[in-house]
């Protein structure tokens, strides 16, 4: 309601002031000269008035205070949930519409991952925050008591008033207007079998048994006993069932044995059941990292000697290693000594156990002046075929010289032959006798089988002072793709490079290494007895061990995520590492990777940089298993491919729980005083009649504008201006 | 499978043996002897160690040659050749700050050292002044008595006690690092149960169990000479279950 008006001006006084002296000057000098010319005097005169009046902007303003009634601000719950289907088979969300329209003219909000005006158009907000929009609106209507607030949500917050308001520690906030709470979605009727958990940790040890145990909550109408199927990387890995119990909930144990390092994603799944309300929650999966806990070597050994001895104490004594050793003791040329088998404690050579059914459990084989034909006999073919499988598959082998080995055991035209990183097949002698000091290779001074010391110049000097080897193992020359590490001072191979002395190779997914030599123990006794310790031997060893069993980590072509698994959203970057036989980094390598999982498929491509690696961002949207596959190429072709896996594990929270909470949502209304209405009925919201707002009301009527004005200054300018010329004047 | 498979196996191993080529790589990285003089009261037997070295190699796969040198236990030489002995029967002189710390980093990056008590006597000046040696390169190590499940009862030929020249004992002493024990003392004067004259006749006879406790000697030297090269690799898992279950070690 306004008050009584005031005359005010639009223009400031000054410029009113102005104006109106000019009129009286410009009314003063038409009366010139002077006789009596009184009406048009009179005429210009209510002309330079009207003028005045006009310009000046005379307003009428009348000022009061008027209240108007409080507001009604409702707020919808935006998430997931609530589009969670009904015993009715409408979403949940489908009662939101009806009660909007119940409740009348209100300004509506949709709250979830974040407040926005507005009725939600659809429920597929993350994280549903009561708390947060309830604080978003006492900043928005700051100062105003509102005359209602209404929130329309299942109960099912994730943003923590349901566990203060449940927990009873906090006190809910007092609100700006009294509190009506409509549940939306019921509990009775509906049906839910879910995946609840999977439980394992992040990793695991290779060959080692470890627990893996799978939640399974059930609503409804469920099984009393449920089959939990579990996958790894896509392919069946077993089941379990999982006994339900009164509570609602099952666990079904499983019990793995992990056959070979590397990243993993296992999922469990249960059987969708009839009328499952949220089919979406019934897989689950985690990654899972298996590691080495010890390093399993198999040394097997033709004859007990000084360099089976050193290399015995080295594996032995490392605690990470897990040795198997058979050493032959006993040949045929060895029968007529004249003992009985009887006082002997040798024991038979289990060959067939070894390359047969044991070999897929050694990370490492080392064939160390070994000759096959004795104890293979009929199977030697199949034996070391098994072996070089073994090695394609992954597996590492290692043949070191003597009188045995290489061309001298017999090993050209065997399967071992192709997975050797030196061509077999010398004719001749195929030993040379004299003492060498084998030469460090520009392959071998960047690859760590042979990095001695840090420093690239102190490692070719160390390999430069160790004492001589007694004699090597000849080899036609090195195998196409192989590196050379160490190489013959003066000897040739067939191809006129320096006859290798030591060599290594990828074979498949696996690795192997020939050392031409059966004297590496003098890298340790001899130097030992220079007093320079046996640092030389045991950093070779320890390099050679771990390049040789090295995980996907070591391959030519490497890809990584940081971690096994990402929550849905969130950043995960691949890195792609491509490297050479002679472990440099392969830049301008064309990498191509392939992303597949639950958003699909995707191809991806990059170049490596000058140190040989490339990023790519992997997605992250939609929870279950991911695999990349990439594949580097260089100018002479494929380089390698490696692959890895991921998990987006988090499964949307949103779904894992599908109950409507009654309890937070009553004791919440309870909590702030409001009313609490179920789902399937209708009550008014409460509205505070005597909430609402004083609004200042203005009304201003500008005068000047009027018609009238102008009609009159235009007739007594006219009329004026006419006296004026009767009077011969101009 | 039991006597009749292992046989079997051993036969397999006989094919080989046969065609196996003669070429080989140098023979500096055979093993042999190296005998440790230390002067008084220490004696060479390299007629022992040779006959040890040719048993070697007639009865097991290792490639020996059988070759003995004399060296000064401070000789760097000493780690060309990583099975030594001393043996002695009179009090042994103490030994310098280089070889006693050559003896122990020899002993502690691989070698082997037999210590021999050819005195024949249970209280001789040569067992006090050897324990003596024994803890000048070991100072923080007891020589201990070897348990009589160890390796080296095992690690080639079946044994239940140490034999020699004579009976003077019943057991081996030695001193261990890390898992192994480099160093293994006896007092039933091995060598001289091993001992020939030039003519191939042996040198001492054997009390009190003659031939029979010569051939025990002669074992005793491979098993030694085999657990040197192998340590504990009879004590690994499979061997253990295998000879267990064949009824061959209790």
């Amino acid at each position: 309601m306004t008050g009584p008006g005031v005359l005010e001006w639009a223009t400031p006084q000054w410029a009113c002031g102005l104006v109106i002296g000019l009129s009286i000057v410009a009314w003063v000098l038409s009366l010139w000269p002077p006789r009596p010319r009184v009406l048009e005097a009179l005429c210009f005169g209510v002309a330079l008035a009207a003028l005045d009046w006009l310009l000046c902007g005379p307003q009428w303003v009348e000022d009061g205070d008027r209240l108007e009634s409080g507001r009604l601000v409702v707020l919808v719950d935006g998430s997931r949930s609530m589009g969670v289907l009904e015993a009715d088979g409408k979403p949940r969300g489908a009662a939101v519409a009806d009660i909007l329209e119940r409740i009348g003219p209100a300004e509506v909000y949709t709250f979830g991952e974040r407040l926005r005006s507005g009725a939600p158009a659809a429920f597929s907000d993350g994280d549903s925050d009561l708390g947060g929009a309830l604080d978003g609106i006492a900043r928005k209507y700051a100062g105003e008591r509102l005359g209602g607030i209404v929130v329309l949500t299942d109960g099912i917050d994730r943003g923590g008033l349901r566990t203060r308001v449940l927990s009873g520690a906090v006190d809910v906030a007092p609100l700006s207007g009294p509190l009506t709470v409509y549940q939306v979605g019921t509990a009775q009727g509906r049906t839910d079998l879910a995946v609840d958990d999977v439980h394992a940790g992040s990793f695991a040890f290779l060959r080692a048994e470890f627990p893996l145990d799978v939640t399974v909550r059930g609503i409804g109408v469920v099984p009393g006993s449920v089959v939990v199927s579990l996958t790894r990387d896509g392919q069946p890995a077993g089941s379990a069932v999982a006994v339900m119990g009164p509570d609602g909930k099952g666990t079904a144990h499983f019990k793995i044995t992990p056959d070979r390092p590397g990243r993993f994603l296992y999922e469990a799944s249960v059987p969708l059941i009839a009328g499952d309300a949220v089919p979406a929650n019934q897989q689950m999966g985690l990654a899972v990292r298996v590691v080495r806990d010890r390093v399993r070597v198999l040394q097997v050994c033709g004859a007990p000697s000084l360099d089976q001895k050193f290399l015995r104490l080295f594996l032995k004594e490392d605690p990470a290693i897990d040795l198997v050793s058979f050493f032959i003791l006993r040949t045929g040329r060895d029968m007529n000594s004249g003992y009985s088998p009887d006082e002997l404690s040798l024991i038979t050579f289990p060959y067939q156990n070894l390359f047969d059914r044991e070999l897929s459990s050694f990370d490492l084989v080392i064939f160390q002046n070994f000759d096959y034909a004795p104890y293979f006999e009929s199977r030697a073919n199949e034996l070391l075929g098994n072996v070089a499988e073994y090695v394609k598959a992954g597996g590492a082998f290692a043949m070191l010289g003597g009188d045995r080995s290489f061309d001298l055991g017999a090993y050209a035209g065997t399967p071992i032959a192709d997975i050797l990183p030196v061509k077999l097949g010398v004719t001749g002698n195929p030993v040379d006798e004299r003492p060498v000091v084998p030469r460090l290779t520009e392959a071998g001074a960047r690859h760590p089988v042979t990095q001695l010391t840090g420093e690239s110049a102190d490692n070719a000097l160390a390999w430069s002072q160790l004492g001589p080897l007694d004699g090597v193992n000849l080899v036609v020359s090195k195998a196409p793709g192989a590196a050379v590490l160490l190489e013959h001072p003066t000897l040739k191979g067939a191809d006129g490079a320096p006859l290798p002395i030591l060599a290594v190779s990828d074979v498949g997914k696996g690795r192997s290494m020939a050392l031409m030599a059966d004297a590496s123990w003098r890298w340790s006794f001899s130097e030992a007895g220079a007093g320079r310790g046996n640092q030389a031997y045991l950093r070779f060893w320890k390099g050679a061990m771990r390049w040789l069993i090295g995980d996907a980590a070591d391959a030519p072509v490497t890809v990584e995520t940081a971690r096994e698994n990402y929550t849905p959203g969130e950043r995960a970057t691949a890195l792609v590492h491509v490297r050479d036989v002679a472990y440099a980094g392969v830049p301008a390598a064309a990498v191509s990777a392939r992303v597949s999982g639950p958003e699909g498929e995707q191809t991806l491509s990059g170049v490596t940089d000058a140190d040989g690696v490339t990023r790519f961002d992997l997605p992250t949207t939609l929870r279950g298993a991911h695999r990349v596959t990439v594949r580097a190429q260089g100018r002479a072709g494929v380089i390698g491919d490696a692959e890895t896996v991921y998990g987006v594990t988090t499964r949307d929270p949103e779904l894992d729980e599908v109950e409507p909470d009654t309890t937070f949502l009553t004791a919440f209304a309870a909590d702030a005083g409001g009313r609490y209405v179920g789902p399937g009925t209708f009550e008014g919201p409460i509205i505070d009649a005597s909430a609402g707002r004083h609004v200042h009301d203005r009304r201003v009527t500008p005068l000047g504008a009027h018609p009238l004005v102008g009609v009159v200054l235009a007739a007594s300018a006219s009329l004026a201006w006419l006296l004026r010329r009767r009077a011969g004047l101009r | 499978m039991r006597r009749r498979s292992f046989l079997a196996g051993l036969a397999g191993m006989a094919g080989s043996g046969l065609v196996r080529p003669a070429w080989a790589l140098g023979s500096a990285g055979r093993v042999d002897v190296a005998e440790i003089q230390l002067g008084s009261g220490t004696i060479s037997r390299p007629e022992a160690w040779k006959r040890l070295l040719f048993e070697t190699i007639q009865t097991t796969s290792v490639e020996a040659e059988p070759r003995v040198v004399q060296l000064a236990p401070d000789d760097p030489q000493l780690f060309e050749h990583p099975f030594a002995v001393l043996c002695g029967d009179g009090a042994l002189p103490v030994l310098s700050d280089a070889a006693r710390q050559q003896l122990f980093r020899y002993l502690s990056y691989g070698g082997f050292l037999l210590v021999d008590d050819a005195s024949g006597v249970l209280h001789s000046d040569f067992d006090t002044s050897a324990r003596r040696l024994i803890g000048d390169v070991f100072p923080t190590r007891p020589i201990e008595t070897l348990a009589s499940d160890h390796s080296v009862y095992r690690s080639f030929f079946l044994l239940k006690e140490p034999s020699g020249r004579i009976q003077l004992t019943h057991v081996l002493e030695g001193v261990s690092h890390v898992s192994t024990h480099p160093l293994i003392y006896s007092r039933n004067d091995l060598s001289g149960a091993l001992d020939r004259r030039p003519d191939g006749s042996d040198r001492l006879p054997c009390t009190p169990g003659g031939e029979d406790q010569r051939r025990e000697a002669v074992k005793l030297s491979i098993n030694l000479l085999m657990y040197a090269l192998t340590s504990n690799y009879k004590q690994d898992q499979a061997h253990v279950n295998e000879l267990m279950r064949e009824g061959r070690l209790e």
